[in-house]
């Protein structure tokens, strides 16, 4: 049950999508994006498909160093590193979001990586502002940018958005919310039938499946949950916090042989409970500020003590035995965000663990393991919270 | 942290070393260099700003009487509030908020101590924040975070879409410390009508969040002196950029580190009016006469810092600039985009800079926030650097119209938002015609690169690209 998802998910991280080979098969395009602040919806009214790019078949960042500072984060120098092999190439556009500086820069170095590498640009190329706090007027803003980038989408691919067909899709990607939060449920649960590997697998499988798809096959697994066998029993629970993590092996390193990663913050994932959109008049706006208010990244600045009760909950609710905060090296948002968690969490009474990386594929899984091994060691042997 | 770096509150003890210095010149020409023998290690940086004339003598009085209201704002009954170089404190001013511009004080350190800032710096690293985050605001916020200050009521910035390393340390500094917190947020285009909405609505959220935590509203005549003030001050700096365009160059080097210094410490203040004035003044008389401002008269090189200086002690970056003949024609702290200022004036492009307006208090507002808007960095790195009215457009602008020889880039390995793509920009700026060389040091930390490193790969590239 949960295997399609991981076959799904294994596939990513080869390059190749089941939502990709659909959408070129019926002439589609295909619009490559970053950051969680790109609403699908939008781009499933306006019939094309949104599909967040990975770094992961990355294997070292010659073109990423190139054109990237010394001082900068592996994940957009992986995703550069790709896209400079010609691995994106299947892309018809691409969205750029602000989501740090890191990420951010990944516009200026695509583009002049195309410069002296032939094709790798994709015809439509967009920076999308995005605030960093989530007033009514940065929703205001963030509102007109939807809209520029819509505006943008329509004359490029000679699409419409269509109101209708807007609403259908905020209705189709709730469905998807309402399923994400049982499935968090599910991983609450001890003895329970999902690890954290699989739950990244589930992720990963959201943007690689279309939207119909993905709900059937999670509605699925959800039903089939009390015959599914106990994956759990035994084994610390570890919340995960931090940097961008979107590769299963990095999470089977973190769960090892002794530990099951029940919650996570990691940007790709979900953020419980998962909200709806409600449509209203300006199912745009009504985007905009969901988009906004359901980040939890640090890079939502004055946010904090918001972010911190929904982890506290989080921690709570998921039975979590232990954290582990990571930071891909150069994220200073995650990295000193985790400084401060850290000494809530330990207050609490939580064992934690702080890990500098570097992303996906380049991670340094031995010492990683050396770490963690020697975190297991400090954590309870009886659970702290039964669910 | 070693036990005697808590013996006394950092900030005292940078205003009683500056206050002395700014003494140093009240007595006889003998007096002084007879004081100045005395002076530790660093008198290198005594030196440097008394002997620029009266300019250097009222800017040390200015760094003196900023401490001074920073060590003294709660025994005077002021609110106090953490706040960022490429923030404005003239508002702050009208409001009666004492500014502690954080990168102002990690340089008055970096500048004066031969220890530096490394021991607030780890102190930071200790208490969960990232050794890999920008040490401009690390160095004296370590000594907040230790305690090792005068205090702090609140905390701003202005950084958020400009540079995550700096709003983080604000951000960090707030949770910390349990401190309000309102950071102004940059969308990535200066101009137009979303942007521009934009500014001005965060900007009176923040007069609101100001107005909340002293219990005083903002009042319009104190606002309106504050303008006043600015306005004569771009005047002032828009003369001293006109004057940098002759050759020779009649501003000494030192005097670009005066102008921003004033404005990040004073502006909106008589304080930093006097320090223009005396520059203005030291300018014209040497502009009359065709000399050079260097200290010895003759300009080899003209040099554009595309970014920052560096912060090492004694002034050792102007010495060594002096030792070579080259003359700083600015950088992105020392440039202002006021309608009224070299830049704007000869691009022609009037939207890019900022016009103070007075007419009423809501124009007043506006205009400060769009003046905000235009505070170094937060102008001009806050979208793709190639972009219309971003980076590259003005630093290319800028070579030109400074007929400068050469680009220099200097910052921090925490500067994230340019070390993403200051390569791109060194590759166009040579294929503009202009030697350009990244310098990999940290501006306030000379534990990264060592100033004999640091001046030893500038000559060489001096010397391979056959400018010297």
């Amino acid at each position: 049950m949960i295997e399609f998802f991981h076959d799904v998910a294994r596939e990513l991280g080869q390059g190749r999508c089941p939502q990709i080979d659909e959408s070129r098969a019926k002439g589609r395009p295909i619009i490559g994006h970053t950051c969680t602040f790109v609403p699908e919806e939008i781009l499933m009214a306006l019939d094309l498909t949104l599909f967040r790019i990975q770094g992961t078949q990355a294997c070292e960042t010659t073109i990423g160093d190139t054109y990237f500072g010394p001082f900068i984060c592996s994940l957009p120098k992986a995703l550069l590193q790709v896209a400079g092999e010609g691995r994106f190439r299947f892309l018809d556009g691409l969205v750029i979001t602000p989501g740090c500086d890191s990420m951010r820069r990944l516009d200026e170095c695509w583009r002049k990586a195309g410069e002296d590498i032939a094709g790798i640009v994709p015809a439509f190329f967009f920076h999308l502002g995005t605030p960093h706090k989530k007033e009514d007027f940065s929703i205001d803003f963030f509102t007109l940018e939807l809209k520029r980038l819509i505006g943008a989408l329509e004359n490029q691919f000679s699409v419409t958005l269509s109101h209708r067909k807007l609403v259908r899709a905020i209705d189709l990607c709730n469905r998807s919310r309402d399923l994400l939060n049982r499935f968090q449920t599910l991983r609450n649960q001890n003895p329970g039938p999902v690890t954290g590997a699989d739950a990244m697998a589930v992720f990963l499988a959201q943007g690689a499946l279309n939207r119909e798809t993905f709900n059937s096959r999670l509605e699925v697994l959800l039903e089939a949950a009390p015959t599914l066998p106990d994956k759990t029993s035994g084994k610390h629970r570890i919340l995960l916090i931090g940097s961008a993590a979107d590769d299963i092996d990095f999470i089977e390193t973190i769960e090892g042989e002794q530990a099951v990663v029940v919650g996570d913050n990691l940007c790709v994932g979900i953020r419980p409970p998962e909200k709806h959109v409600r449509p209203g008049d300006d199912p745009v706006r009504a985007l905009a500020a969901h988009y906004l208010e359901r980040c939890r990244c640090p890079r939502m600045f004055g946010d904090f003590d918001r972010r911190k009760a929904a982890l506290i909950e989080l921690a709570k609710s998921a039975g979590a035995d232990g954290i582990v905060f990571q930071n891909i090296r150069f994220c200073d948002l995650h990295g000193s965000e985790n400084g401060l968690l850290e000494q809530t969490f330990e207050k609490m009474g939580f064992p934690c663990l702080r890990l500098e990386r570097e992303y996906g594929p380049l991670a340094e899984a031995g010492r990683l393991r050396m770490r963690l091994g020697a975190f297991m060691e400090r954590l309870p042997k009886g659970r702290r919270h039964e669910t | 942290m070693r036990p005697e770096i808590r013996e006394y509150p950092f900030d005292w003890m940078l205003w009683r070393t500056f206050l002395e210095a700014s003494r140093m010149k009240r007595g006889t020409e003998k007096e002084y260099r007879t004081t100045l023998a005395k002076v530790p290690y660093f008198r290198g940086i005594v030196a440097n700003i008394l002997d620029a004339g009266k300019a250097g003598e009222a800017f040390l009085s200015l760094g003196a009487a900023y401490l001074d209201n920073i060590v003294h704002a709660r025994e005077r009954g002021l609110k106090n509030a953490v706040t960022t170089f490429c923030f404005s404190p003239a508002l702050l001013y009208a409001m009666d908020v004492t500014p502690i511009c954080l990168e102002v004080l990690t340089a008055m350190m970096a500048l004066t101590y031969r220890r530096g800032t490394g021991e607030f710096l780890d102190y930071c690293n200790q208490i969960g924040f990232t050794e890999t985050s920008c040490s401009s605001q690390r160095g004296a916020l370590g000594a907040i975070l230790a305690g090792v200050s005068s205090g702090v009521d609140l905390v701003l910035t202005d950084t958020p879409g400009v540079c995550d390393t700096n709003a983080n340390a604000f951000a960090f500094a707030a949770a910390f410390l349990e401190k309000p917190f309102y950071q102004l947020d940059m969308p990535p285009r200066l101009t137009g009508k979303a942007s521009r909405d934009y500014h001005r609505k965060d900007f009176r959220a923040l007069i609101r969040f100001l107005e909340a935590h002293t219990g005083k509203p903002l009042d319009r005549d104190r606002l309106l002196m504050v303008i006043q003030e600015v306005e004569t001050q771009d005047r002032l700096i828009a003369e001293l950029e006109d004057m940098a365009r002759l050759i020779p160059n009649p501003l000494p080097g030192i005097f670009q580190f005066f102008v921003y210094g004033s404005r990040f410490m004073f502006a909106g203040r008589p304080e930093c009016t006097r320090v223009l004035e005396a520059m203005v003044d030291q300018g014209r008389a040497n502009a009359a006469a065709g000399r050079a401002g260097m200290q010895n008269g003759e300009e080899r090189l003209r040099a554009l810092f595309c970014y920052i200086d560096h912060f090492t002690l004694n002034l050792r970056l102007w010495q060594f600039l002096e030792d070579h003949k080259i003359t700083t024609c600015g950088n992105i702290l020392s440039y202002i985009w006021s309608q009224r200022s070299p830049y704007v004036r000869l691009t022609g492009n009037m939207q890019e800079g900022y016009r103070l307006e007075k007419p009423d208090l809501d124009r007043m507002i506006d205009s400060l926030a769009e003046q905000n808007a235009r505070m170094p960095m937060v102008k001009s790195i806050r979208g793709p650097y190639d972009h219309r009215e971003m980076w590259l457009e003005s630093t290319l602008a800028l070579a030109g119209i400074y007929n400068i020889d050469f680009i220099v880039y200097n910052g921090t390995p925490g500067c994230r938002n340019t070390w993403g793509m200051v390569k791109l920009l060194a590759r166009d700026t040579e294929a503009a015609g202009f030697p350009t060389y990244l310098m990999y040091a940290d501006a306030f930390d000379d534990r990264v690169e060592s100033w004999e490193n640091t001046r030893a790969r500038f000559e060489e590239f001096l010397r391979t690209r056959r400018l010297i």
